[in-house]
């Protein structure tokens, strides 16, 4: 049963505390070769079968890795015909070490059995276990168990043969001295068969140019002046945030600081990417600055460095110091950790050669310089890349070449990168996922009704949105004596998804589903989220009801939760909920029944206004697809019904509810939801916003800032409140979920609804949070029995902030879905639409159409240039043009066109309709000649339409203003 | 995944055993000349020295003996150079003191103390080196040392711990480290041949499906811990008798 | 002044065990089943649990007709009538001393158990009473023998014998009570210049010849001004260290095998004596010449 066993010391300095651990050396590790007779068999994927050609070795072999191959040639491995792996347990230690992502990864690759990996656990094999020498450095160590290892399975099995893949010469050359095969994986792809496009995914680390490579960055500090710097208080540690509109800008937030740091150039930059762990040094007082406002892009070509200096250049003469905007500001000294990952994007076009640069998608990211031998094919392309290094002297990272996605511009594949971008897993549910399903057809059995209240008979129906499948809430009313019984009945998806299964795994990691505007990427597979789970009408079908006994001034009388059969009656869309409701001839029981669920809700609803929840806005569009083509044919925003308020109230009531009897049951473990409080620093753009229309707006808590935007109506501009509600939920925090016992329980607050306690309950279908709320509901109503990972606090939350992520990205992902489709609907068109100013800056305005819900930049001078029509005033925050002056949240009539010069940021063209300003406006479409079609070379456009605008001068009447 | 797996996907803990497998286990008997009986107790790393006096007379407050058992008195202490932190004194606070208790009820539970009346055992147990199992090494330490010193015990009593592996496979002897990174710990201390268990304490909450594979899994160590214990004392007992040349039994060679 | 320490690591220690690798009994350890059959009688040593006789202590099973008993290698003193003991007085109490002997309890020394001066059958008086303290006081060491043993395990010990009594000059050692030899008689005069008394408790008491013939007091007399020669003492110190030698390798204790092994013991000086290496050395010719006359 036990083997021998010797042990090591491990000595780790730290606050010099000696560390001794065990450390077991066995003799039943297998070598993973079925062939083997020394070894005790042991599943494994070698496989004899699986031939590795590479014309450098003429004859089969097994490759044995190296760490730095794994950590920087991780593509290639997991596309190349690399089969018969054997990964040593040193080296997959180091790799965990070094990168998790990438030791992911890995797994992934190592549990394919397709691939042909084995793991051998060398550390701990009586043979291949050696000790660690007195100062003998770690690598060097794990160098000489690799070869060790090497050796051993070359003696072990001298009938087959092995080669060892190594980046590092040292080690490739003691390991030739000692009879081992080693190869660099560069000569090795290299001579493979079909490699052309294997070799684009080699990540370079070092890139040497022809001339002598200039410095174009300062050095970053080593570890040790890092750390010491951080320790002592002179350097700041925290995370870069690219800006971006400005490619030479970003800010980096500190934890100890209160403010972001502000950085700024090329040096001040200094080779961080969004997301990196940097360190930054901050500058004296005397030298902090404001943050630019103006907008830089990136232009470079390959190694084009002129561009950056002018562009700096052009940063510097801008920098301003005004009071009251001065951030700290500082530079990066170096860099802790890279958060770098693959980013998507495609080629940027008339470059030459193998060289090219790749400009991602995400403007935060910088401009990646790639080697591929297939860029005509990948221009055309959408692609994935990913970086590798930044060395000093080049202007742009290394990147290798990954994948391609598809054809630029397809729906198929913008859908994709807007997945890939956000992090949405949507690849087909696997089989062990889909085994997990009930068998069709499904029947309920006398077993289920019994454990269930039978509430067949109510008149339950449904309200959703037209073309609604994934059906997760129901509702019913009806008088019980003087008091009505209110019903809220969501889909059972926790008897379907039973915990630690395939299913719910898969349910957990993708969180939540992701609606694009011509996709639902689905959190659980069809057959439930359109099916089994969906309340259609007159289908019967299991649901979690909450069941309130309310009077008829929404008192709530009584509260109690089960599980229950229902079949609801009828599912409406919320027009024809609301026709239902107006059309005084009906007087059926669902027609009745929605009418006191609207009385109800109403009186709800301002009982919850009037404790300071917030009603805000967002620009909300809904774009209308031709089913065929797949094209948007329009977009319109989306209407309010009263309905869709009812259904809500009744949600949030449920959802209240719920989350007071799971806290109450599980104080620990209750998975809810909370809104913080918004420092308010965040308000002060609204602020500043409301100053200049001569409005106040308290934000001193909910309730006031409530009122404040009640108040803040101006007759002469309908929109005017919108707006500013628009603007109060920018200032707004994210809403998230977390587990009660992480938080203290005033932290429990939801400020956007300004009630103590929330979560949400009622849409198991598409969040997985609701399915955990559900478990623990059951729980607590007898309905279910725990299980371990239910109650465990730590993990609850770990969940929690996945969810989180996935929420953040999903609603991204859907952004940018309709940010596409948007465009597209654009393409070619040219039209005049009614807009109202957001914010005046000092070289642009921001405009927001309602119509589109679309916000766009108007710039008011060319790239580079000052306005010489358009005075700044930055104290009123207004623009001045002669006579006109434009103020936030002004209308204005603006012309709309899609600039498609640069193909992945497609985008808006306003040109100014009206108020007419001389030398700058246009004349309205329908005053134009036919003749001026829209091109999409918008500088050409910006010319003509410059022409046109001398001719039309004396024509445009001023309008307003 | 922050947490570093207890137990890789190739089936091997961090220090290289499985999951069933118990820690290194060295001891010896009769390691004192001084005490009635003593032993050396080596668990991994984890290192015990237990030394019983007695029976004999209660010394000091009469009022402590008992007419119709004799009294345990347990010391648990630990040297200030067993952990990594130098620890500022050996015993005296409330872990020591606590762990003393359990002690004193896992020996309760065997030690046949309706045999001596009015008398008192001591048992002394130091911690050496403590490397994660603490209480477990010191019970089966002073196991060894009630045998060597010739005090009447119904059987073994051992120790034990276990915990749960990525939230899902038990295991079984913890180390320091698997104490440190993993999830809540199980320790027992049973009666292996009777299935018994007289002490049973946990470090943290557990979810009730677990705790009988966990429980299933520490139990069987302390049955493999038995085992062991037993071979060592068989082993004692012989070179002792040897080398008396088995003068005090009716034994003839 | 310059002394010799000897500090071993546990690891450099040195294997005690001198036995030869011979047959052996079975050993019960504890909670073993002896026998199933319920006819046997259960004894020191074992106990009854559902129906099955067990072991409670690891040695070796003793039978006598029906009585099965394990007797460990190794525990405290059981005291039986006619063992001759060295006990320590810990307590004086009223009529009584109370001396520990190594048992599981403080042994009784009755004031009508001891020979007071001026003649055998004197009457005890109140006198007497107040008087204990000047016989024997805390902390004295006396040689008794075992009168008899009480109904808890108390052992009564009685000093009416002329050999018995308080003890005076010499050298206190213990070894498990165990090791000791049970023979004829405990006092032994070795012929190398000193008197040995191996208690049947594990304490040993040397010290320079003792004239019986002259000394008939009893023992209540101490001659603490008697200043023994060097050589004597030297003799003692011998002694001493080879029955700790002896002890430590679980050697059988009597007058030959302690005669043996200060024979043995002479190419050594008395310090050396107390190092491992040596200690064993002794034992093991000591062993050797045993089992020469056993042959």
């Amino acid at each position: 049963m036990f083997t021998t066993k010797t042990f090591i010391k491990k000595t780790r300095i730290g606050h010099f505390l000696k560390h001794v651990r065990e450390h077991y050396i066995r003799d039943d590790i297998s070598c993973g070769f079925k062939s083997c007779e020394k070894c005790q068999p042991v599943e494994s994927f070698l496989s004899p079968d699986h031939h590795n050609k590479c014309s450098l070795f003429n004859y089969n072999h097994y490759i044995i890795l190296d760490t730095n191959v794994i950590l920087d040639q991780l593509d290639v491995l997991e596309e190349a015909p690399i089969g018969n792996v054997i990964i040593l347990h040193t080296v997959l230690t180091e790799v965990k070490h070094r990168s998790l992502p990438i030791y992911k990864k890995l797994f992934t690759l190592i549990e394919n059995p397709s691939k042909h990996y084995y793991i051998f656990t060398n550390d701990h094999h009586k043979d291949t276990y050696i000790e660690q020498l007195d100062g003998e450095l770690v690598n060097d160590y794990n160098d000489r168990c690799i070869r060790k290892a090497c050796s051993w399975y070359m003696e072990h099995l001298p009938n087959e043969k092995f080669i060892l893949l190594t980046e590092d010469a040292d080690n490739r050359n003691i390991a030739n001295e000692e009879g081992i095969t080693a190869c660099s994986i560069f000569p090795y792809v290299k001579h493979m068969n079909d490699n052309a496009v294997l070799e684009d995914k080699l990540s370079r680390k070092e890139i040497y140019l022809d001339k002598d490579a200039k410095d174009l960055f300062p050095p970053h500090l080593n570890n040790v002046e890092l750390l010491t710097g951080i320790k002592e208080g002179t350097l700041y540690q925290g995370t870069f945030r690219a800006s971006r509109d400005n490619f030479l800008e970003g800010y980096v937030s500190v934890e100890a600081l209160e403010d972001q740091v502000l950085v700024q150039g090329r040096a001040g930059l200094n080779r961080a990417v969004d997301g990196d762990v940097v360190v930054v040094e901050l500058f004296d007082k005397s030298d902090w600055i404001s943050p630019s406002e103006i907008i830089l892009e990136d232009e470079g070509g390959v190694e084009d460095v002129k561009d950056i200096e002018q562009k700096e250049k052009e940063l510097k003469e801008t920098a301003t110091k005004k009071k009251g905007e001065i951030k700290p500001t500082g530079k990066v000294v170096g860099i802790i950790r890279r958060k770098w990952r693959q980013y998507c994007g495609i080629l940027q076009g008339g470059l030459e050669g193998v060289y090219q640069l790749f400009v991602p998608a995400d403007r935060s990211i910088p401009k990646i310089r790639i080697e591929t031998r297939q860029a005509e094919f990948l221009k055309t392309q959408k692609l994935i890349v990913t970086i590798d290094s930044w060395p000093r002297y080049s202007r742009y990272p290394h990147g290798h070449f990954v994948r391609a996605l598809g054809k630029i511009g397809d729906q198929t594949t913008e859908n994709e990168v807007i997945l890939l971008e956000h992090d949405v897993p949507h690849s087909q549910f696997s089989e062990e996922v889909l085994s997990c399903l009930p068998k069709l057809p499904w029947i309920i059995t006398d077993d289920d009704v019994q454990k269930r209240v039978d509430l067949r008979d109510l008149d339950i129906c449904s309200v959703d949105p037209p073309g609604c499948t994934d059906i997760d809430d129901a509702l019913h009313c009806r008088e019980v004596g003087d008091h009505l019984e209110v019903g809220v009945h969501i889909a059972d998806v926790s008897h379907f998804i039973r915990p630690g299964t395939a299913l719910d795994l898969e349910a957990q990691s993708r969180g939540t589903t992701v609606y694009l505007v011509n996709n639902r990427i689905d959190m659980v597979p069809d057959l439930l989220s359109s099916n089994l789970c969906s309340l259609r009408g007159g289908e019967e079908r299991f649901a979690f009801s909450c069941i309130w006994e309310i009077d008829k001034n929404a008192n709530i009388l009584n509260t109690r939760f089960h599980k229950s059969i229902i079949k609801s009656k009828v599912a409406m869309t919320y027009e024809e909920a609301q026709m239902t409701i107006d059309d005084k001839s009906k007087n059926d029981n669902i027609a009745k029944s929605l009418r006191y669920l609207n009385m109800l809700a109403k009186i709800l609803k301002k009982r919850r206004l009037e404790n300071g929840a917030l009603v805000l806005a967002s620009p909300e569009v809904k774009i209308m697809m031709d089913s065929e083509t797949m094209e948007p044919l329009d977009i319109e925003v989306k209407k309010m019904f009263q309905t869709m308020s009812m259904v809500e109230e009744f949600m949030l009531l449920a959802n209240i509810s719920v989350a007071e009897k799971i806290l109450q049951d599980f104080p620990e473990c209750a998975c809810l939801r909370r809104h913080p409080v918004p420092p308010s620093s965040n308000f002060d753009p609204l602020i500043k916003a409301g100053r200049h229309l001569g409005l106040e707006i308290k934000i001193d808590s909910g309730k006031d800032l409530a009122k404040s935007l009640d108040d803040a109506v101006k007759p002469d501009n309908p929109y005017l409140n919108t707006m500013l509600r628009i603007l109060a939920t920018r200032c707004m925090l994210q809403a998230v979920y977390f587990a009660s016992g992480t938080l203290q329980k005033e932290d429990y607050f939801h400020y956007g609804l300004a009630v103590p306690l929330y979560t949400h309950f009622t849409s198991p279908i598409r969040r997985y949070a609701d399915i955990i709320v559900h478990r623990l509901l059951a729980v607590s109503c007898g309905a279910d029995a725990t299980y371990a990972v239910l109650l465990d606090k730590s993990k609850t939350n770990e969940i929690c902030q996945n969810l989180n992520y996935r929420n953040r990205m999903a609603q991204y992902a859907g952004r940018a879905s309709i940010a596409f489709n948007t465009h597209l609907f654009f393409k070619g068109k040219l039209q005049d639409e009614q807009g109202y100013i957001l914010y005046v800056r000092k070289n642009a305005l921001q405009v927001l159409i309602p119509r589109y819900g679309l916000e766009s930049t108007l710039y008011l001078a060319r790239k580079g240039e000052s306005s010489n029509i358009f005075e700044y005033n930055e104290e009123d925050q207004t623009q001045r043009a002669k006579d006109v002056v434009l103020h936030a949240f002004d209308p204005v009539k603006v012309r709309l066109s899609l600039n498609s010069d640069n193909i992945q940021h497609e985008k808006f063209v306003l040109q100014l309709v009206s108020p007419f300003i001389e030398g700058f406006s246009v004349p309205p479409i329908e005053e134009m000649d036919t003749s001026c079609e829209p091109t999409n070379d918008s500088g050409k456009k910006r010319k003509s339409t410059g022409d046109e605008k001398k001719n039309k001068n004396k024509k445009s009447p001023k309008n307003k203003n | 995944m922050s947490k570093k797996e207890l137990l890789s996907k190739i089936g091997l803990r961090l220090d290289g055993r499985r999951a069933h497998e118990l820690r290194r286990i060295r001891c010896k008997l009769g390691v004192f000349t001084e005490p009635d009986g003593s032993a050396y107790m080596e668990q991994g790393l984890t290192k015990v020295l237990a030394a019983v006096y007695g029976p004999h007379q209660v010394r000091g407050s009469k009022s402590k003996a008992h007419h119709d058992n004799c009294l345990i008195n347990c010391q648990f202490s630990m040297a200030v150079f067993s952990t990594t932190d130098r620890k500022k004194r050996p015993r005296g606070d409330r872990k020591s003191t606590e762990l003393s208790m359990h002690l004193q009820q896992a020996l309760e539970s065997v030690i046949k103390t309706e045999l001596y009346p009015w008398s008192q055992i001591d048992v002394y147990v130091e911690v050496l080196h403590a490397d994660g199992g603490i209480y477990p090494t010191c019970v089966n330490a002073a196991t060894l040392a009630l045998i060597d010193a010739g005090i009447p015990i119904k059987e073994y009593v051992c120790a034990c711990t276990a915990s749960l592996a990525n939230n899902d496979v038990p295991m079984v002897d913890i180390s320091h480290q698997e104490e440190v990174m993993g999830g809540p710990t199980l320790t027992i201390a049973a009666l292996p041949m009777s299935g018994k268990i007289v002490l049973m304490e946990m470090s943290q909450r557990f979810h009730l499906d677990h705790l009988d594979k966990v429980m299933n899994k520490a139990l069987q160590g302390c049955k493999d811990i038995r085992q062991i214990l037993d071979a060592a004392v068989r082993l004692h007992v012989r070179d002792i008798g040897s080398a008396t040349g088995w003068a005090l039994t009716s034994y003839n060679e | 002044m310059s002394q010799k320490f000897h500090i071993r690591l546990a690891s450099q220690r040195v294997n005690t065990n001198i036995a030869e690798n011979r047959r052996y009994p079975k050993i019960f350890t504890p909670g073993e089943t002896i026998t199933q059959q319920h006819e046997f009688m259960r004894g020191h040593g074992t106990y009854e649990d559902n129906g099955e006789l067990k072991s409670s202590v690891a040695g070796v099973r003793e039978q006598v007709n029906n009585l099965i008993s394990v007797k460990p290698l190794k525990s405290r003193y059981n005291g039986e009538v006619g063992d001759i003991v060295v006990g320590r007085i810990t307590e004086v109490q009223q009529k009584r001393w109370k001396v520990d002997t190594n048992a599981r309890l403080d042994s009784i020394l009755l004031l009508s158990s001891v020979n007071l001066p001026g003649g055998e059958l004197r009457r005890r008086s109140v006198e007497d009473e107040h008087m204990m303290r000047q016989y024997l006081q805390e902390d004295d060491l006396i040689s008794a023998e075992v009168q008899s043993v009480h109904s808890d395990g108390t052992l009564s010990l009685h000093t009416r014998s002329l050999r018995y009594g308080k003890l005076g000059q010499g050298v206190l050692l213990k070894v498990f009570p165990s090791l000791i030899k049970r023979s004829k008689t405990h006092f032994h005069n070795l012929p190398v210049g000193a008197s040995v008394i191996l208690g049947n408790n594990g304490f040993i008491w040397i010290c320079p010849v003792i004239n019986n013939s002259e000394d008939s007091v009893g023992g209540f007399v101490q001659n603490l001004e008697e200043v023994v020669p060097l050589q004597e003492r030297e003799t003692i110190g011998r002694i001493r260290n080879c029955i700790k030698a002896l002890a430590m390798c679980k050697m059988m204790l009597y007058d030959t095998s302690i005669l043996y092994a200060y024979e043995e013991s002479l190419k050594y000086s008395i310090a050396e004596l107390l190092v491992p290496e040596a200690m064993i050395d002794v034992a093991i010719l000591t062993q050797h010449r045993l089992s020469i006359i056993e042959v």
